[in-house]
């Protein structure tokens, strides 16, 4: 069940303080620092200990019972805080993954885990040159006796040295897809990390050679059931990662309005200034409608799955963008302070320019916003749904 | 007659029944190109058949005739959006401008004198801008003089809609030239009909011309015509019309949601780009429409957003300000995008129709147009400004 409004706002309030303590701008510089661990493992433990990698599981398997539209709050603050921690990887990729298996058993012997934090899982959804598309992954599978054999690698997948479990997208020769629970010590399994340029986030690319795993390591049947569940578990990435942008945004403009009320230049407060204050002016509408967008697509993501595509097209059409060019105008705001690397306004923009293209571009989403919405195109929009496929 | 109380779902069922059988379907052919007259005509009309069914004022006091929740008047507009009805512009600043400031200002005295006229069908007028103070409206000049228990009003107003129609003005005036300017200004009502004023039309840029001059010279209004206190009447003006805004830019918006978006797809869907291909087979194409389906659905989310925070009791000053700016900026930008892509063919003249949404399907027309929406009720610099200022805390 739901929280409630009360509860919505105590675990928002909650979440803010613990996270003011764990996850300061020192505390993420120090542990993103050169020779850091690169995440946080006390913030981890903490974020577990709390429970909210147990939100959106199910009572049954152990978890709150609790939503997507209450996961979103969390997810906010962690990237107001810009916090470096598994718990996309973990909380919301491998766990909306395992939830959508048809496999109870799967379900049954990893969620509890899962939501206790004592597994944690990421998955593997992008091809080695970055597309989401499912058609296009660089990792294939064959069948092989009474299990299938994967070859291949994915990229950009988080936290993969930390995860125990690997939930792996890959296609075989004949375009089918199949989505896979591994152990990340399977034999043939190799992660490599991948610097990104936002620094509180770890991406990794996954090589497999050779990787026997049994039947019943597959979340469904392979081909158009697999596919889809790849595609919801796209969906909820885009939507918390624009919930993430949407916190990270919002934190860019407090402290940019702060500087703005602060900094003085010609006798005078810089926000006085309207070239100024219209910068701040057009950040707080891109927060605040992202945070419209985003409350409204994690309710979403509680209701109908067939609509989650659109729903999430939408959102990520619309937040990464917007929360990026908020934190571009946070950055020009502070102006040369705002270039250096001592000052915080470069980190909430590298972690929103990530946010926007982790689980595929705006300008792709918007074409399959336009494949899905636009229906009445008759032969021509057929057509064209169709050479999207081939290429 | 419509009531508040009942089940949401039936009252949607009701107003979606009721515009099936009360719209007529050639509304739009039968209104594009019409004269002035013609227009107003159509939408006494159209005023009546809404105050006939109980949804001119949906949001007034229920003692008025209105008293629907905040959900009832969502569902009101969703529903009239829905039925693509025509715009009730002739009556607006009567219902959602006058209507709520005198219910927040105006003595149980003049609540009696002018609320059954508007729900009779007075048209009013808000004499507000003029020529020297349009953004810094606090600077205006047009004096009223108390001369024992009247008013004479001297002065010049601009940008007036509807004020040849107007049968009454809520107009700001100075009536204490020596204290500070925002502290000076009252609000009075002046009946249109008085001697001594003068409405002029002005055309707008994409054709019709609602909007006026309007000169006052020496015009006699009773004292017990003020709104609020004397000198009062900056606060009077600003008032808190922070929900009526809400749910009138609410039925905008869902006509651009439902109608627009799908008309605008629609019309593309039969033009060729200038290589003979259909213009939907287009990437760059399909990209525009996608990112304009997604904003205006962006859009319906933070008015939902801030209709839960008028609910709650929040203060939403600043986000309508927010509001404003986001639906006015994304329409033009739809209707810029429309308008190129049509080429040369959207710069051929057509009739306009002035009583619809924003959103016509003459779409160079309906360009010129959204500038309107840039520019008034504050323009979106001023409105930066707000936000700035009110909700950011940045200094003046």
């Amino acid at each position: 069940m739901s929280l409630s409004i009360e509860e919505r706002a105590e675990l928002r309030s909650t979440a803010r303080s613990v996270l003011a303590r764990a996850s300061s701008p020192e505390q993420v510089r120090a542990v993103t620092a050169g020779d850091g661990p690169g995440y946080d493992p006390g913030l981890w433990r903490q974020v577990v200990d709390l429970g909210w990698t147990a939100i959106p599981v199910d009572e049954r398997h152990g978890g709150a019972g609790c939503g997507w539209a209450d996961l979103a709050i969390v997810l906010h603050e962690l990237g107001r805080a810009l916090a470096c921690s598994p718990f996309l990887a973990s909380a919301v990729l491998a766990t909306s993954a395992i939830q959508q298996a048809d496999d109870g058993d799967l379900a049954r012997s990893l969620l509890p885990a899962l939501a206790a934090g004592e597994l944690v899982g990421t998955v593997a959804l992008a091809a080695t040159d970055g597309s989401c598309d499912a058609a296009c992954s660089t990792t294939t599978w064959r069948a092989d006796g009474d299990g299938l054999v994967l070859d291949g690698a994915a990229g950009y997948v988080p936290d993969a040295d930390l995860a125990d479990l690997i939930v792996v997208t890959a296609v075989d020769a004949a375009g089918a897809t199949a989505v896979v629970a591994l152990a990340r010590d399977a034999p043939g399994v190799r992660v490599e990390r991948t610097p990104t340029v936002d620094a509180t986030r770890r991406l990794f690319t996954v090589s497999f050679g050779g990787v026997v795993a049994g039947r019943e390591r597959l979340l469904r049947e392979p081909g158009a059931a697999s596919a889809e569940l790849a595609e919801r578990v796209r969906s909820v990435g885009v939507v918390a990662a624009s919930c993430d942008a949407a916190g990270a945004a919002e934190r860019a403009l407090e402290r940019t309005a702060e500087y703005a009320r602060e900094r003085q230049q010609f006798g005078t407060p810089i926000g006085a200034f309207q070239a100024v204050k219209h910068h701040c002016a057009d950040m707080a509408i891109a927060v605040e409608a992202s945070r419209a967008a985003t409350g409204a697509a994690a309710e979403a993501l509680d209701g109908d799955p067939a609509d989650w595509a659109r729903v999430a097209a939408i959102t990520s059409s619309y937040v990464g963008p917007a929360c990026s060019q908020a934190c571009a105008l946070g950055l020009l705001v502070h102006g040369g302070i705002g270039f250096t690397w001592e000052h915080d306004a470069h980190l909430y923009l590298k972690r929103v320019k990530l946010d926007e293209v982790l689980f595929g571009t705006p300008s792709w989403h918007r074409r399959r916003l336009a494949d899905a919405v636009f229906p009445a195109l008759g032969a021509s929009g057929g057509e064209r749904t169709s050479r999207i496929r081939q290429t | 007659m419509f009531q508040p109380g009942g089940q949401l779902d039936d009252l949607r069922q009701g107003v979606r029944d009721w515009c099936a059988s009360r719209v007529p379907e050639d509304w739009r052919d039968r209104q594009r190109g019409v004269t002035h007259a013609e227009l107003v005509e159509f939408l006494r009309w159209w005023g009546g058949e809404l105050r006939d069914a109980g949804l001119l004022a949906p949001h007034w006091p229920r003692e008025w005739g209105g008293g629907f929740s905040i959900a009832e008047q969502v569902a009101i507009a969703e529903e009239l959006a829905r039925g693509d009805v025509p715009r009730n512009a002739l009556f607006h600043v009567a219902t959602f401008n006058v209507a709520p400031t005198l219910v927040h200002h105006a003595t149980p005295e003049q609540l009696d004198r002018f609320l059954p006229g508007i729900r009779r069908g007075e048209v009013w007028c808000q004499g507000f801008s003029e020529p020297d103070a349009g953004s810094d409206l606090a600077s205006l000049q047009t004096r009223a003089v108390r001369d024992g228990d009247q008013y004479v009003v001297t002065g010049q107003k601009v940008w007036t809609s509807w004020a040849r129609e107007a049968d009454w003005c809520m107009l700001l005036a100075r009536t204490d030239p020596s204290a500070s300017k925002h502290k000076g200004i009252s609000c009075i009502i002046v009946d249109m009909r008085s001697p001594g004023i003068e409405v002029r039309p002005i055309k707008q840029v994409w054709g019709p011309a609602d909007f006026n001059e309007v000169f006052f010279d020496e015009v006699v209004v009773p004292a017990d015509h003020l709104v609020g206190d004397e000198n009062n009447g900056w606060r009077v003006a600003q008032g808190t019309l922070a929900a009526e805004r809400a749910v009138a830019i609410l039925e905008m918006a869902e006509r651009l949601r439902v109608n627009g978006i799908e008309a605008a797809v629609a019309d593309v869907a039969a033009w060729r780009l200038e290589d003979g291909r259909p213009a939907l087979d287009d990437d760059a194409v399909r990209e525009q429409l996608a990112e304009s389906y997604a904003q205006v659905h962006v859009l319906r989310h933070l008015l939902n957003s801030m209709i839960d925070g008028i609910i709650r009791g929040d203060d939403v000053g600043g986000t309508s300000s927010i509001i404003k700016v986001f639906y006015s900026e994304i329409l033009l930008d739809l209707m810029r995008r429309l308008t190129d892509l049509q080429g040369v063919r959207g710069q051929l003249d057509a009739p306009v129709l002035a009583c619809a949404g924003w959103e016509t399907g003459f779409w160079m027309n309906d360009y010129l147009h959204a500038f309107g929406w840039l520019i008034g009720g504050g323009t979106n610099e001023i409105q930066r400004n707000v936000i700035g200022e009110r909700l950011l805390g940045l200094p003046r």
